[in-house]
């Protein structure tokens, strides 16, 4: 499982130095590696939307944020993006870990988790969904840099495909 | 009470180059009438993320004072983003809340704080060490240069009354922003 170290190995490759999240256990991966990297500057948020006014105000300083948070946290986050980051056309990546679909065991996780990529489509959100390490270089990299040129936020989604899922009936 | 306008001006006279994350509702009616500069940043929507954009901008930017100006109904929508800001304590952010105990851009219904809720206790519940209401002029002039020289954060309430300030915004939000981020020399 290489997956989080190259994650985070993009991110500062794109100068993407502070992290905003709401944790889940997939994310918790990447997370625990940052913490011991002076490098990355980590936000706990209390709910997701604060993310995007977070990482908004950093961007209008010339600091390049991250918003990481599980398929439910981006239903916290609608409008935030709706009347903020969209409109104001601020540039972000939000790393989303998917809930709801191959090996769910929690029946709650599945009506957010199949509405995700339908509501970043009715946003107009660019969004790519991660199922294999070996697509991770290519993914990531060619979203930050849409999300820069585009200056919209880009949604990578973080599949089970790829992470697994819980042992759990 | 205070007249938020006055206190807005106020504020503005004391500043240099500041800049201001100014909420949704009357506070960015207020700033806008008390003087358009390039360091104001205008919300027109996004309601309660005045919060948390001044505080992303004060953690980026630790070499200027980030002033918020903010609304009663607005905090309220995202109290929890006091907690976010009292656990990263940056000293350079200084939060206002324009408190007039209602929403006062959709007709006057009354917020929690005409009730029972207390801005300035809240934001002390959250972690916020230096947290203080004034509810007069002379108690906001009083306050002002001890917020505006002394490390923070900072969060004061100021109790205002209701009226309309005349002002008007520009109204493209990428207009505001690039003109924001130059007057602040941010790298995009």
């Amino acid at each position: 499982m290489k997956w989080p170290e190259t994650i985070l190995n993009i991110l500062k490759e794109n100068g993407i130095r502070s992290i905003s999240f709401v944790p889940d256990s997939v994310l918790g991966k990447i997370l625990n590696l940052a913490a011991k990297d002076s490098f990355f500057e980590l936000s706990t948020l209390a709910r997701e939307e604060e993310g995007v006014g977070i990482i908004t105000g950093e961007y209008l300083g010339g600091r390049r944020g991250v918003l990481m948070m599980q398929s439910a946290g981006f239903g916290n986050c609608v409008n935030a993006l709706a009347s903020l980051a969209i409109p104001y056309q601020i540039p972000f990546l939000m790393l989303i870990s998917q809930r709801g679909e191959l090996g769910e065991f929690n029946p709650c996780h599945v009506p957010m988790g199949k509405a995700l990529r339908g509501t970043l489509d009715a946003l107009g959100l660019q969004h790519f969904t991660l199922r294999r390490e070996d697509e991770i270089e290519t993914t990531m990299q060619g979203a930050i840099k849409t999300a820069y040129t585009s200056e919209q936020p880009v949604a990578v989604i973080l599949s089970s495909e790829l992470v697994g899922w819980k042992n759990e009936k | 009470m205070i007249n938020r306008l006055e206190a807005t001006q106020y504020l503005l006279k004391h500043l240099s180059d500041e800049p201001i994350i100014a909420s949704c509702g009357n506070p960015k009616f207020d700033l806008a009438s008390a003087g358009d500069r390039r360091e104001n940043f205008y919300m027109w929507n996004s309601m309660g993320m005045a919060s948390s954009t001044g505080l992303g901008l004060a953690l980026a930017r630790p070499d200027k004072k980030v002033i918020i100006l903010d609304g009663d109904g607005a905090i309220l929508m995202n109290l929890n983003s006091l907690t976010t800001a009292a656990s990263k304590s940056p000293p350079n952010l200084i939060h206002i809340i324009w408190d007039n105990r209602t929403y006062q851009i959709t007709g006057g219904q009354p917020t929690h704080t005409a009730g029972k809720a207390d801005l300035a206790q809240i934001a002390r519940g959250a972690g916020f060490e230096k947290a203080f209401s004034v509810d007069t002029m002379e108690a906001f002039k009083q306050l002002l240069p001890e917020v505006l020289s002394k490390p923070g954060p900072w969060v004061v309430v100021a109790i205002t009354d209701d009226c309309g300030a005349p002002g008007r915004p520009p109204k493209s939000p990428t207009y505001i922003k690039h003109r924001f981020m130059e007057a602040l020399g941010s790298q995009r």
